[in-house]
């Protein structure tokens, strides 16, 4: 055991030395150790270990093996562990678990985009649309971002500024302005009021809610009819609206929920009646 | 084996936490000091005035400016319930002296913020709408295009009016003597622009005889409303002309609500 040294350690060593802890002490079965992100696949590791066995750089490991002697298949053993977390055709995560933190910085882009383009799209799910776990705050947003709320801004603001005729950019500038601060303002709001909600966990999911209004925004921009767009903008508020009332409602007192509600409302009528009345 | 633990004497040690002292806060205290401390604004640490009240004093100014930042100082002044603030809209609206007795103890915040905040998108939203309706009707070159600016104009004289006057009038009640609270005041101005918000829904009828006869009529109300609240804060001293300046300037901005926003 090295726990009795007084050499600091490397962090991924020491993520090293419980994997071969584990290992020890699991005896026949492997530790499943589960890395905390979900992992990508082939990827150059660092060798940053200080086993007798170091790494080479590029390593990519076969799916599965039986362990073998233990510290010789501490590589391969954590290569039995099951599909990671909403893994795909993953493989090659042994290096994964043994060295966790530097691996964002050394993953293909690809893998970086993909892995927060999977991130919105389940944040938009748990959010937008119907599903067991609207009701649950704390489980809905756990794993909240901002490159959604500020992927929705944007779009929204070029959409508008898009079909202005006139002054199009300072539709732009307004919009951008209405949405982002109106969503600090209202988280704020919320805390003024005594209520209990993350600071950014609300950012994010104010930001969410404009799914659908920027949805009712493309398709006001390729429409022209007065009619059709009223339809369409009072049908995505409504839905935004229903999106955003769970989390603010069960953030503060019920005898302030009105108080609450009423500005995120205000802010996406007036959202909604920009997109109508921009033509 | 966890007892032995505790009985450790590790006082000696460096580095060591001591053991946690369970303090007496004196919460009882904060209900009534809080409308004493909601005088100053804002207040440092957010109303609780420390036990020690000779230092008390002191340790405001000293922690003023931490209070300014903090969220938690300006908590207070949100510390209302629906069904409060409904109230004291409903009292904005007729001029009655029940008004001031209802921010007495807890001025709030939240009715001035959100009532210039649905001002601001009334005049834009409905302004727009007005000019609309008027272009449609008077058969022109129907090419009528949204005007941001009306958001930008509403947005500055709106929050600009409801900030910049009170404040004005706080300081110059100070300067003339009298005590004026600066929360009371912002609440009073705040809740004296509701009135506004129904008229701009009628303000859209594109009729300029009826626009003159709505704006006139809730012009008047607002300022009644402003003055007579102000002359129960200033208790009729030779504050006359200060009182009257606040209702002129009321009915002001009334005028410049019509004319630049329903013409």
């Amino acid at each position: 055991m090295s726990y009795g040294d007084t050499i600091p350690l490397h962090p991924s060593s020491q993520s090293d030395i419980d994997e071969i802890e584990n290992l020890i002490n699991a005896g026949a079965h492997s530790a499943t150790v589960l890395p905390a992100r979900a992992p990508s696949p082939s990827r150059a590791s660092i060798p940053v270990s200080h086993s007798p066995f170091p790494l080479p750089p590029y390593q990519k490991m076969p799916p599965s093996s039986s362990p073998t002697p233990v510290v010789s298949s501490v590589p391969a053993a954590a290569a039995t562990t099951t599909t990671a977390p909403g893994g795909s055709s993953r493989i090659g995560i042994s290096t994964d678990a043994l060295e966790s933190p530097p691996d964002t910085l050394t993953e293909p882009v690809f893998d970086t985009v993909k892995r927060d383009l999977t991130r919105i799209v389940s944040n938009l799910k748990l959010v937008v649309f119907p599903n067991p776990y609207r009701e649950d705050p704390g489980r809905a947003l756990r794993d909240w971002d901002l490159w959604g709320p500020f992927f929705f801004i944007v779009f929204l603001g070029l959409t508008l500024s898009w079909s202005a005729s006139v002054k199009k950019s300072e539709v732009f500038a307004v919009a951008f302005a209405i949405l982002a601060a109106g969503a600090i303002i209202l988280t704020l709001n919320v805390l003024l009021l005594g209520g209990h909600i993350i600071f950014f966990q609300s950012l994010s999911l104010l930001g969410y809610c404009l799914f659908p209004l920027a949805v009712g925004a493309l398709v006001c921009m390729l429409e022209g009819n007065v009619i059709i767009k009223i339809v369409v903008v009072s049908m995505t508020l409504a839905w935004s609206c229903w999106a955003a009332y769970p989390f603010i409602s069960t953030a503060v007192n019920p005898r302030r929920k009105a108080l609450a509600l009423y500005p995120v409302f205000l802010m996406y009528i007036s959202v909604g009646f920009f997109i109508i009345a921009i033509d | 084996m966890e007892e032995g633990y505790t009985s450790l004497p590790t006082s000696h040690l460096l580095g060591s936490v001591p053991a946690v002292i369970a303090e007496e806060k004196p919460s009882a205290g904060t209900s009534q000091s809080l409308p004493a401390n909601l005088q100053v604004f804002p207040p440092g640490n957010g109303g609780y005035i420390p036990p020690e009240s000779p230092l008390g004093g002191e340790e405001q100014a000293a922690n003023n400016w931490k209070g300014f930042c903090s969220l938690s100082s300006y908590t207070p002044y949100f510390n209302v319930d629906t069904e409060v603030v409904v109230d004291r809209i409903i009292s904005s609206v007729y001029p009655m002296d029940d008004f001031s007795r209802k921010i007495d103890g807890s001025p709030d915040l939240y009715g001035p913020v959100w009532i210039s905040a649905t001002l601001v998108f009334m005049l834009a939203a409905l302004g727009n709408y007005g000019t609309y309706l008027i272009q449609k009707r008077s058969e022109q070159n129907g090419d009528w295009e949204f005007d941001v600016s009306y958001v930008d104009w509403a947005a500055c004289v709106v929050f600009g009016y409801a900030v910049a006057v009170p404040a004005a009038f706080y300081f110059l009640l100070q300067y003339f003597g009298l005590n004026a609270n600066l929360v009371r005041l912002w609440c009073m101005w705040g809740y004296s622009l509701f009135v506004f918000v129904p008229a701009s829904l009628l303000l859209v009828v594109p009729s300029e005889i009826f626009r003159w006869i709505i704006i006139i009529l809730a012009g008047s109300a607002s300022s009644w409303f402003v003055y007579l609240n102000l002359k129960v804060s200033t208790e009729g001293s030779d504050t006359m002309p200060l009182v009257v300046s606040a209702l002129v300037l009321q009915f002001a901005l009334a005028l410049f609500i019509k004319i630049f926003f329903f013409s």
